[in-house]
């Protein structure tokens, strides 16, 4: 559990995070969301002490941070950097390697890790793995740089806008596959974005910041439902508030489920029960119908789903 | 490796015309009755006769036909050529020897002319550039210069040229040519290795403590300025007195001349570009790559050897080839008070007016200094991040 309490933190005069309260309770993933200088990076250098505070308390389960030796306390919280930061005179495998050997782990249990991570990403642990930073790709670094945080298997993650680079479907790759993890691993996590659909995605709770402030703190749905200002309610978008609000529930949640899975043709199409309500929706306008067969991941026929059922899940 | 043609480059022709017109228009070597009177001289087809004028011409024409369009396969036979041609080269003189010098009179000897050396720089530098532009690698930019230099030095200890005034020179001072050459190394090497701490440690301390970099930076720039011969000077004062005062000082060897203040002065010299150098390596670590070492979990000491040290290392290693050279250089002024080294040859050979033995002290000089910046270049290449 993080806490923070009244923490501000300024630069000369100027106020960078203003007096902010937030409590990010184990195994949650908390989003800090805001547009660009509003604060959001700052917060999270303030908790692994890479940035003194100017005041306040800030408590990793109950203990002060500031009573911890800060180089302890940051080995066991995974850190991804906006701007990737690797080092540019190793190669992948030993960027991705230099918490477990600050852990002192032995050398084949960190290769094993290494390797593992990099399939995870989707890089290759044949070819990357010898590459320097400069011979990656933008997208391809900031995956290393996600690899490096979770390399040391730590307590907590920090993740500073860690997707930025990268194109529409590597991200949503890699948006399933932070939550895949998240699922097993229930790490305790604070991710910056200024994109409010991946915070939507990602987050059990979303702190909406704008100049060094809190505007808002709660879960996706709560936001979308009840924004606290006008300032939310521009950030989701009020056009599209609905379908954000399908999106944020899966159609297992609410399809009338078969008693026997059966094996049936495969369609063009497929609905799968881990997909949202919006592409649900989506489906059915474009293909005309009022009801629609629901697959599971291994293809087969486990439900089906209705328009009213889609509509009603929503509401 | 090209596989494609490349443009042709008119830098080869243009020094291959000017290698032409030098070779035509200077002597190529100088026939001395005896070590100090200067002789008469003699061109290209008057030293080697039509034979080595053909041969000479036919090679610059080759040099230029083959560089209008250079394929891959061209590149090998023009580096091929170079190399012959450099390695060769000694053998003009031989052949000049052999016609021109008098058999009857002993102290008669042969200088090397102008169009000899300019022959030679020339083949040099058209040499490096066709190495340049065919990428050649390290170990084939190594093997060509090894293979020139041991080929001169093998042409220079035949009976052939033992009539050459430099090798002349040579073997009347053989003992105290590599008296000389250990001299020179062991104080230009000695003072950049003691600077290269002085400096590691001066600049440390500048990183960590921003108002001592003002006036550090002020002290070793001023120590710059001090012209070298006045600087040398200036210590032979102090350490005459010093050692004076304290006899045992005089059993070490530190006296008002000699090495002492020698290496003190190179020292100060070694100092600007080393600090500089290694202060703006450790400056210039981008401020990311550290703040993610320090968000990683590293404590100071492993951000300092762990990343800062790594990257700063090909800046600090330019530093020591910067200060290397210029010691080399700078040894050869201390024989004025007394340090040895090859400077000694230099200013004996100028106050007896025998060019040769000016030759015999700065041609070494040169050569260290240009080993000096290959070797260390070599190392920079090395640790640079690919
Ligand atoms: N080292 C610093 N010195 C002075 N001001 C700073 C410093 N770091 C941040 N600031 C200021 O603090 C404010 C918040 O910066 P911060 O980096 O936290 O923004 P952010 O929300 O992460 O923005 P972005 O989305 O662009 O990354 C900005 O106005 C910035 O100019
Ligand atoms: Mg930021």
């Amino acid at each position: 559990m993080i806490e923070l309490k009244g923490v501000t933190r300024r630069f000369g005069d100027a106020v960078a995070v203003d007096n902010i309260n937030l409590t990010i309770e184990t195994g949650e993933v908390c989003v800090l969301v805001g547009s660009s200088g509003c604060g959001k990076s700052t917060t999270l250098r303030m908790i692994n002490r890479l940035l003194p505070r100017t005041s306040g308390e800030i408590l990793v389960d109950g203990e002060d941070i500031n009573n911890a030796d800060p180089e302890a306390l940051r080995l066991n919280m995974g850190y991804a950097i906006q701007s990737t930061g690797l080092f540019p005179h190793w190669t992948v495998a030993r960027n991705i390697g230099v918490v477990p050997d600050l852990l002192k782990w032995p050398a084949r249990k960190r290769d094993e890790r290494v390797s593992e991570l990099l399939t995870l990403l989707g890089l290759d642990p044949a070819t990357d793995a010898i590459k320097y930073p400069h011979q990656l790709s933008g997208g391809q670094a900031q995956r290393v740089g996600v690899a490096r945080a979770l390399a040391g298997d730590p307590n907590i993650l920090l993740m500073d806008e860690p997707f930025g680079a990268l194109d529409a479907i590597t991200r949503e790759n890699l948006q399933q596959e932070m939550l895949r993890i998240q699922r097993h691993l229930n790490k305790t996590t604070v991710f910056v974005t200024h994109d409010i659909d991946e915070a939507l995605k990602l987050a059990t709770r979303i702190a909406v910041m704008d100049q060094g402030r809190i505007i808002q703190h709660d879960t996706p749905e709560a936001i979308l439902r009840r924004p606290a200002s006008a300032f939310v309610e521009n950030l989701i978008g009020k056009g599209d508030r609905g379908l954000k609000l399908l999106g944020l529930r899966t159609v297992g949640d609410v399809m009338a489920r078969h008693l026997l899975p059966s094996q049936s043709e495969p369609l063009v199409e497929v609905l799968k029960e881990t997909d949202s309500l919006r592409v649900a929706l989506s489906i059915m306008v474009w293909q005309n119908s009022d009801e629609l067969p629901v697959f599971s991941e291994a293809g087969e026929a486990v439900g089906k789903v209705t328009r009213e059922q889609l509509l009603q899940g929503g509401a | 490796m090209p596989v494609s043609t490349k443009p042709p480059t008119r830098v080869l022709p243009a020094l291959a015309l000017a290698a032409f017109a030098c070779v035509w228009l200077l002597d190529l070597g100088v026939v001395q009755p005896n070590r100090i009177v200067s002789g008469t001289g003699y061109g290209l087809y008057a030293a080697t006769g039509w034979f080595g004028a053909v041969v000479v011409s036919f090679l610059l024409a080759v040099v230029i036909v083959l560089a209008t369009r250079l394929t891959p396969k061209r590149f090998g036979a023009l580096i091929l050529l170079l190399t012959t041609a450099l390695m060769a080269q000694p053998l003009l003189l031989e052949v000049f020897a052999l016609r021109k010098l008098p058999e009857d009179s002993a102290y008669a000897r042969i200088g090397i002319g102008a169009g000899f050396w300019c022959l030679a720089f020339f083949l040099a530098l058209m040499l490096l550039e066709t190495l340049g532009r065919y990428k050649a690698s390290r170990r084939l930019q190594f093997s060509v210069v090894l293979l020139v230099v041991v080929s001169w030095w093998f042409c220079a200890s035949r009976e052939g040229l033992s009539s050459l005034s430099l090798i002349r020179e040579y073997a009347n001072r053989a003992d105290q040519f590599s008296q000389a050459l250990t001299t020179h190394l062991s104080l230009s090497l000695g003072a950049v290795a003691i600077s290269a701490v002085l400096a590691f440690g001066l600049a440390l301390a500048m990183v960590r403590r921003e108002r001592l970099r003002r006036p550090l930076l002020g002290l070793v720039s001023f120590m710059q300025t001090i012209p070298s011969l006045a600087l040398f000077g200036l210590l032979i004062a102090p350490l005459g007195a010093l050692s004076a005062a304290y006899p045992f000082l005089q059993t070490l060897g530190i006296r008002g001349i000699g090495w002492a203040p020698a290496m003190l002065a190179l020292i100060a010299y070694s100092l600007l570009p080393m600090v500089r150098n290694t202060y703006v390596a450790l400056m210039e670590v981008p401020e990311p790559v550290v703040d993610a070492g320090r968000g990683m979990g590293m404590n100071e000491r492993q951000i300092f050897f762990k990343v800062k040290l790594p990257l700063a290392l090909p800046v600090i290693i330019e530093g020591v080839r910067i200060t290397t050279i210029q010691a080399i250089g700078l040894t050869a002024v201390a024989a004025l008070i007394g340090a040895g080294g090859f400077g000694t040859f230099i200013f004996q050979g100028l106050g007896q007016a025998a060019m040769d033995l000016v030759l015999l002290g700065a041609l070494p000089t040169v050569f260290l200094a240009l080993a000096a910046d290959a070797i260390l270049s070599a190392l920079k290449f090395q640790r640079a991040p690919r």
